[in-house]
């Protein structure tokens, strides 16, 4: 795996002028942005995204049949993109997340406390999105990739959308349910979203395994 | 080394049925015009795609059990891919050393240099030339037992193809035990490095032979009607009609020039063999 990683890691040096823009975007966005999920969001979902363009990278003139003589295994290739995309995804993250928390402090945005809460509820949904993307993008490669996610996008939109209707319907406050709820709570919610999240991760693991292992050279 | 039994794969109209085998110690060539299943026996053996039957045999053991370190000890060049364009030779040397345990850096950076390819240009902006050179080397430099050459050579000059050829017979000096299976659709390339060749054509072994046995015993011979019909047939493998009368290929070709002085006999290049093995007639 480590073979691989260093590979991915060099193949993203290709990238590095647009992973500095996004870091000078994200801290950008620390400085003069009242929402800190957003501040520390937006460079944490770009930076673990480079994962699936190193899939595309492998996939660049037929690279994958040589890619997969070498001494690796299928299901070694998706357990290193997996881990590639949480080593991005969670160095991005704890960086936005320190320096949204210096700025947010320094600019009396809020308590510590609210700005790692808003933070920490970033790290389910960068672990949702690679569960969603990874896959997607082994199957369909990068073209129909792109179809693919559009479309499992607008399927969440509009589960989210119908969630929201029904609570709606039941004459739930969601809102104001999560800003009622004590600090403690809020957190017991996240390690469970968290949990969630890691579970879905480990399925999404199976299906790309599942995939590779189907995949002709 | 490797072991192939009836290795059957079937696209549209195409069917590869392939038996063959490559012995420790030697270098077998697999010829054959382009399309005619060689890059399906590479792909195949090394698991890249699925198979419709037969075995393969690697190392002893069926190809779709060998380990990663198994692997390890087999060294791949594939004429239609390799390391990612976006990558460098300063990139890919520690990809290697992570990969191979027994990867040879200093022999890899001292052929780099010698072969003048660049460190830091990316390898998409190589020409054909480095890039084969640079495949080849790969798989030689990690210390492999087995070598997959499929068209190492393709698109490449003359002095290039010999700077190839050298380091492959460099890489069998090193260990008697080695082995490489080699395809080109070139035969000159093969006549002086493998020690046996196989022809391949639409998919089917058509001849399996040792290649001093192909150059010294085949031979075309060359007659009229007449000479023909006196001909002892018995040593003939195949014949066709020409202008002139019959070309005939046989692999007793002395047998015929002690016993027949009279009809013209030509040493056949492999390629001419190909050609009479895939249309001429059995006699």
């Amino acid at each position: 795996m480590k073979g691989l990683l260093i590979k991915d890691i060099r193949l993203m040096k290709v990238q590095r002028s647009f992973f500095i823009l996004i870091y000078a975007v994200g801290v950008g966005l620390a400085l003069f942005t009242e929402d800190s999920t957003y501040a520390v969001g937006f460079p944490t979902f770009v930076i673990s995204l480079f994962t699936v363009s190193t899939i595309s990278y492998d996939e660049f003139d037929n690279g994958n049949a040589f890619l997969f003589s070498l001494p690796i295994t299928r299901k070694g290739y998706v357990a290193e993109k997996y881990c590639l995309g949480i080593l991005l995804g969670g160095s991005a993250w704890l960086l936005s997340s320190a320096v949204v928390l210096i700025a947010g402090t320094a600019r009396g945005m809020g308590s510590a406390g609210d700005i790692c809460l808003a933070a920490a509820s970033v790290l389910p949904l960068m672990l949702l999105l690679l569960a969603v993307m990874l896959p997607v993008q082994l199957k369909f490669g990068a073209e129909k990739g792109r179809v693919a996610i559009l479309i499992a996008l607008a399927c969440i939109i509009l589960i989210g959308s119908a969630g929201i209707k029904t609570a709606e319907m039941l004459h739930i406050d969601i809102v104001a349910l999560l800003d009622t709820m004590p600090v403690p709570g809020l957190g017991a919610v996240l390690a469970a979203a968290l949990l969630t999240a890691l579970l879905l991760l480990a399925v999404s693991a199976g299906i790309s395994t599942a995939v590779m292992k189907r995949k002709q050279f | 080394m490797l072991e192939i039994n009836g290795l059957k794969k079937r696209y549209g109209d195409f069917t590869l049925d392939c038996t063959m085998s490559v012995e420790a110690g030697r270098i077998t060539g697999l010829v054959g015009q382009n399309g005619a299943g060689k890059s399906t026996i590479f792909k195949s053996v090394l698991g890249l795609i699925g198979t419709d039957g037969g075995s393969i045999r690697v190392f002893e053991k069926e190809a779709e059990d060998l380990t990663v370190s198994d692997r390890r000890k087999i060294g791949v060049v594939l004429a239609d891919s390799g390391f990612s364009g976006y990558l460098t030779v300063r990139d890919i040397i520690p990809v290697l050393a992570n990969l191979y345990a027994d990867f040879d850096r200093a022999y890899f950076e001292k052929q780099v240099q010698r072969f003048e390819l660049p460190l830091r240009k990316k390898i998409k902006e190589f020409s054909t030339g480095m890039k084969a050179k640079l495949k080849v080397l790969t798989a030689a430099s990690v210390n492999a037992k087995l070598l997959l050459l499929d068209e190492p050579t393709v698109g490449l000059d003359v002095i290039a193809r010999d700077e190839l050829l050298e380091i492959l017979r460099d890489f069998m000096e090193k260990d008697e035990n080695r082995a490489i299976l080699i395809s080109s659709h070139i035969s000159g390339d093969l006549e002086s490095l493998c020690d046996d060749l196989y022809m391949i054509h639409a998919g089917q072994i058509v001849l399996h032979e040792d290649t001093d046995v192909l150059l010294s015993d085949y031979g075309l011979l060359k007659v009229d009607e007449k000479q023909y019909a006196g001909l002892d047939r018995r040593y003939l493998m195949r014949v066709r009609k020409e202008p002139y009368g019959y070309s005939c290929l046989t692999n007793q070709k002395r047998y015929y020039m002690e016993n027949y002085p009279g009809i013209a006999v030509e040493t056949g290049s492999i390629d001419e063999t190909i050609a009479m093995m895939v249309r001429g007639q059995e006699a």
